[in-house]
């Protein structure tokens, strides 16, 4: 009588023991979540160039690229390194790039491939501080590309290029060809707060 | 023997193969794994020995292709391959074809700078070559760095191939419409490696191997010696014993648990051995009632008397070493015949054996028995110095049960039947079988008898029927002297 009695503590006991357990597996067993960067509203963000990027170019060829950026990349506060403008930016920058099928898509046809950049130096799959993937936009899974040869083709963007204002005084631009020109309005120097003149924000934005 | 044989075989078979489990679990895992992670890392140090080569490699072509020195690519090629004889580096064009084997990047290059920047080299015509394998691979958009084993005229290689972007800056010099620049391809030789590898390998396995052999033939041997061997002796003196053979003996080699364990079973073989030369001394009937038990029992039984004619008077005229050399040679033959036909030999009193049948047929059979009896002393009467023997057979309930003092008792029966039996015998003459009512009664028509005859038995009030037994049914009549004639008279019963 006495067992009998005590079997069912018993079992609320092990119960009580092994439930955690379980749950614990089971958390650890259970796929996490990736996360969507290229998120729906991705087209009403800002467009980091208004030039229009259908010349040829290794890797996208002559397909039309429009690459947009989020507030967060908008809110990049370059600092001068000496003679030179030193960017950096934060972290949760996020660039999608459409690549579309031909230089001159008709109107309200979808891109053909979304091409992203995270800023995310903690992640251990970065390179140079991004994250690079791209998106399947059949099924909207994003893939990180383990690769190099997304960032060592935008490596160039850290020295002189054959595009746009060509970088000709080698600044470093974290791996970003279009860097938007009106944060060069908002540039720091020595963690201070410092305006560059606006002469010099205007000759940097002109060669856009 | 075979039996025993296999026993020992599977006995060292079975620790031979727990040791060589054991080693191969324990040690092997362990040395496995060593050898395993020696050799993962001598192959990881020599990839990443191979990987940064390339890299430099690769930097050092991109640094002196973006000024304009594509030769110099060519002569950093040559030299590195003519230092390092193991490693041969080729850079091929996207299309698979040799970099720098014709004049056509430069045409391509002065094209697209618009003016004559650099000479037509004089270069030799190259041959259509086929790519290298996987190149497909490393070309493609986007392109993909490899890094793989390859064989080739049985030598091993790792191969890495790093292709050359089309970084925005060269697209100046070579144009925007492809991706790829080529590959650059790095073999490095790695026969001796591989060879180091196999040989770290062969040579950890076949040490272990070796050691696990000797390991286990150095223990199975001191198993054996020490365990299996005197074990198996102790199992073949068992067997002897059990064959009753005492004569052998376990001999001790050591002081050990074994070497107690042969003391011991040679105490008890000696212990054996003395109860076993008692058993002599003590009836059948004695040694079963000490296995069934030494309580008291009454059982139905058949006694058979006999005892030898004028033995008294005999022994005066022999010397006493005949007298008891032809005495013995007279009761081990009654005794004989006893047991050929059933019977237990419960004692010897002098000359006369008391003989009990158990069983149903146990009255048929102690009369066969006495039958048996009076014709050897017929056909022996030479052998037997003329000796005869008188006979009672009687049957009825008796008890068995342990009969004597603290210090010395007998397993034997008392009861009415084994007075009568032993009446009878007194009454018998020289070849006669004197049977009682009862037993007479209960081989019915198997034998023939003679009578009934009245006789006065001590210790009975009234006269007794009792019997004379001539023969078994079917059987010739024997010799002794079964006419039945006295059967009032007195046999010499001593």
């Amino acid at each position: 009588m006495r067992r009998t009695s005590r079997a069912p503590a018993a079992r609320v006991s092990m119960m009580a023991l092994i439930a955690p357990l379980v749950v614990v597996l089971l958390a650890a067993c259970a796929k996490k979540e990736e996360e969507v960067y290229a998120t729906p509203d991705y087209p009403t963000w800002q467009r980091t160039t208004d030039i229009v990027l259908d010349y040829p170019i290794p890797g996208h060829m002559d397909r039309l690229r429009i690459p947009r950026m989020n507030a967060i990349g908008f809110s990049v506060v370059p600092t001068i390194d000496g003679a030179k403008l030193h960017w950096d930016f934060p972290e949760g920058t996020v660039i999608v790039k459409e690549v579309y099928a031909t230089t001159k898509p008709a109107p309200g046809e979808a891109p053909v491939q979304l091409t992203i950049m995270v800023k995310d130096p903690t992640d251990q799959r970065s390179q140079g501080g991004w994250l690079w993937l791209t998106k399947d936009l059949p099924n909207g899974k994003e893939t990180v590309f383990t690769g190099n040869f997304c960032v060592t083709c935008h490596a160039n963007a850290n020295e002189p290029y054959p595009y746009n204002d060509k970088n000709p005084n080698s600044e470093f631009r974290d791996y970003v060809y279009f860097v938007p020109k009106e944060a060069a309005a908002r540039v720091q120097s020595g963690g201070s707060a410092k305006t560059t003149s606006t002469s010099e924000a205007d000759e940097y934005g002109t060669k856009y | 023997m075979k039996k025993r044989r296999a026993f020992t075989l599977s006995l060292t078979l079975k620790v031979d193969l727990i040791i060589i489990i054991a080693l191969a679990v324990g040690v092997g895992a362990a040395l496995g794994a060593l050898a395993s992670s020696l050799v993962s890392t001598y192959n990881r140090k020599t990839e990443q020995g191979v990987f940064e080569n390339a890299n430099i490699l690769y930097t050092a072509i991109e640094s002196v292709m973006l000024p304009g020195q594509a030769p110099l690519a060519v002569t950093t090629l040559t030299n590195v391959s003519i230092r390092t004889p193991g490693t041969k580096i080729t850079l091929y064009r996207r299309d698979g074809t040799l970099a720098f084997s014709d004049n056509k990047t430069i045409q391509t290059v002065n094209a697209n700078l618009k003016q004559e920047k650099f000479q037509l080299q004089d270069r030799p015509a190259v041959g259509p070559l086929s790519p290298p394998p996987r190149f497909a691979e490393a070309a493609a958009t986007p392109p993909s760095e490899l890094f793989f084993r390859d064989d080739a005229a049985g030598r091993d290689f790792f191969r890495a191939y790093r292709p050359l972007i089309n970084l925005p800056k060269c697209t100046v010099c070579h144009g925007s419409d492809h991706t790829v620049r080529g590959v650059i391809d790095i073999r490095s030789d790695i026969t001796s490696d591989v060879s180091t590898t196999r040989l770290i390998l062969a040579g950890t396995g076949g040490g272990f191997v070796l050691v696990v052999g000797l390991l286990a033939l150095v223990i199975g041997s001191f198993l054996r010696r020490v365990v299996l061997d005197p074990v198996q002796s102790i199992g073949t003196l068992c067997s002897a014993v059990a064959d009753g053979h005492f004569e052998g003996r376990v001999e001790p080699r050591s002081n050990d648990e074994i070497g107690l364990l042969a003391r011991r079973v040679n105490t008890m073989v000696e212990g054996l051995y003395e109860r076993f030369e008692l058993t002599k001394y003590v009836s059948a009937g004695t040694i079963g009632a000490l296995r069934a038990g030494q309580e008291p029992q009454r059982v139905g039984r058949t006694l058979l008397f006999t005892d030898i004619r004028g033995f008294t008077s005999y022994t005066e005229r022999r010397g006493a070493e005949q007298v008891v050399d032809v005495l013995n040679r007279v009761l081990d033959r009654q005794a004989q015949v006893i047991q050929d036909h059933g019977g237990d030999i419960d004692k010897f009193v002098g000359d006369e054996i008391v003989a009990v049948f158990a069983g149903e047929d146990g009255a048929r059979r102690a009369c066969r028995s006495a039958l048996a009896i009076v014709r050897l002393c017929a056909e022996q009467a030479e052998e037997f110095d003329g000796l005869r023997v008188g006979l009672g057979i009687a049957e009825g309930s008796v008890i068995h049960g342990m009969v004597g003092s603290s210090r010395r008792a007998d397993f034997t029966v008392i009861g009415d039947p084994v007075n009568t039996a032993s009446r009878l015998c007194s009454l018998a003459k020289g070849g006669q079988i004197l049977v009682s009512q009862e037993a007479r009664e209960s081989v019915d028509a198997a034998f023939s008898f003679a009578g009934p005859f009245a006789a006065k038995l001590k210790g009975k009030a009234e006269p007794q029927k009792v019997w004379f037994l001539q023969a078994e049914v079917g059987e010739p009549a024997g010799k002794g002297d079964d006419s039945g004639e006295g059967a009032d008279g007195a046999g010499e019963g001593e």
